[in-house]
């Protein structure tokens, strides 16, 4: 109803055609891509917003003792940063990573994002 | 805005009595008064009881207490208020009404006849904590003034709050009934609030409201006759459009009242339960309210994603302070972290809010 479309529109799409003709994708994936695709579609500015901010996250390059993910909807405003060390070296090295990480744009964009400004 | 006018009115013993039955006689003289010992539960065959109820109205006793706190949203920062449900339920018909959740199970339009009682109870509460700043609404569960021109509440309690040094009633609405309020003289203690929406959204959602220009004429009113005024940007809506329209809003208010006797400003985005939302798919199927970027929210409330209801109030606060550079505005049922991103600062407690609504309309 929002975007004027009906039902066979939506699924005759782009995307959800591509996927479903992919012949690479097995019966699970498929089923995984296509939600993903049918969530894109249903909400295309916070999907948009989510890949921009995961982009930023991967251009950070951060190694595998950090993880830093968001909250599903982006709701809260804040990123959740994980950090996992069996050493005090690996700690260290953690920390400055991230500590190097507070000057990059990248991560000062996130913030903007997650805060709206960018909408 | 269509005037009410009740298929019946059904009246329980003991409420013959009441200035409220006395008032309503005199003003629905057409409309068959049907005296029935007890109400009862409501009862209907309708597929549609919510709706059906809307067409008859209740006179009764209330039994239990008329004034609670306002529950507010789990987790969200609340302003302190106090409510006195003096009726259930609502003659208009917003699509996005909470209470046909809330009220499913008990859908009577109802007006309760014990205003002495209510007074009394009030009196007791306000008289107890004299050192306490009270701020007292009428309007959760239903409209503050919708049904007045026909049961008189304004005039059977805005003089007992006028002489009250402790308290402020405020009376919310979407409708332009405000006659009964203008031969009053408030004193200072009631602000009288509009919801308000762009004429877009009232055509598509607030059935049987006033128009926008309804509402500010009767907000012009009663700035006039020395009530404090207030608006509500609650629901906001979000659609191809909707920053036009709700400057151009905005701008609007502050060309009609005077922005000295504003007493205070509230942004809330839509909002509703799942359950809410089936209940709004089958009302009002046409609705395009549901097709927003809306996500569940920890409080358990569908709203729109945080980063574009941020960028929402932030674009509305903007456009209110240009009308307005210090008219007093609060975010109703949002969490300290959205406080924080559209103000920079987040109340500490419920106190400290309804503290500060509190200090710019006293003196």
């Amino acid at each position: 109803m929002r975007d004027g479309l009906s039902f066979r529109d939506v699924l005759d799409g782009a995307g959800l055609s591509r996927i479903s003709s992919d012949p690479r994708l097995g019966r699970s994936d498929r089923l995984k891509r296509m939600k993903e695709e049918l969530r894109r579609l249903r909400f295309p500015r916070l999907a948009r917003l989510e890949e921009e901010i995961q982009r930023r996250v991967q251009e950070m390059k951060f190694g595998p003792l950090i993880q830093i993910s968001f909250p599903p909807g982006l709701e809260g405003g804040g990123l959740s940063v994980r950090m996992k060390a069996a050493s005090h070296a690996e700690l260290e090295k953690s920390v400055r990573e991230l500590a190097e990480s507070l000057e990059k744009k990248a991560m000062k964009e996130i913030f903007e994002l997650l805060s709206g400004r960018e909408i | 805005m269509k005037s009410f006018c009740p298929s019946e009115v059904i009246v329980e013993g003991g409420s013959e009595a009441s200035p409220i039955y006395r008032n309503l006689k005199r003003a629905l003289p057409g409309v068959p008064f049907v005296h029935v010992a007890d109400i009862g539960e409501a009862f209907s065959t309708s597929d549609d009881p919510f709706g059906e109820h809307k067409q008859r109205l209740v006179l009764a006793r209330h039994k239990g207490d008329f004034l609670k706190k306002c529950p507010g949203s789990d987790g969200q920062v609340c302003c302190n208020y106090f409510v006195i449900n003096f009726a259930s339920n609502c003659p208009m018909e917003c699509s996005y009404c909470y209470l046909q959740e809330y009220l499913a199970d008990n859908p009577a339009l109802k007006v309760f006849s014990n205003v002495d009682d209510l007074v009394a109870e009030t009196h007791a509460l306000l008289s107890r904590h004299r050192g306490f700043f009270f701020r007292i609404g009428t309007g959760e569960i239903t409209d503050s003034l919708a049904l007045d021109p026909y049961i008189g509440f304004s005039r059977e309690v805005v003089p007992f709050f006028a002489e009250q040094p402790n308290v402020l009633l405020e009376l919310k609405t979407k409708s332009d009934k405000v006659e009964g309020l203008l031969g009053l003289d408030p004193k200072g203690r009631v602000v009288v609030s509009w919801s308000m929406n762009p004429q877009r959204v009232i055509d598509a959602d607030e059935h049987l409201t006033a128009s926008l220009e309804e509402r500010l004429a009767a907000a012009r009113r009663c700035q006039e006759a020395g009530y404090k005024l207030a608006f509500h940007f609650d629901p906001m809506i979000e659609y191809p459009g909707w920053e036009g329209d709700y400057r151009a809003m905005v701008e609007r208010i502050f060309s009609v009242v005077d922005h000295r006797r504003v007493a205070w400003l509230s942004m809330g985005v839509l909002r509703e339960t799942p359950g809410l939302k089936r209940i709004m798919r089958r009302r009002f199927s046409s609705t395009r309210l549901l097709s927003g970027e809306q996500v569940l929210c920890p409080d358990g409330k569908m709203r729109y994603f945080q980063p574009l209801r941020v960028a929402m109030y932030r674009k509305m606060l903007g456009w209110i302070r240009e009308a307005s550079p210090t008219v007093f505005v609060y975010l109703c049922m949002e969490s300290r972290e959205v406080w924080e991103q559209v103000f920079g600062f987040a109340p500490s407690c419920e106190k400290e809010l309804g503290a500060r609504i509190a200090a710019v309309t006293r003196y």
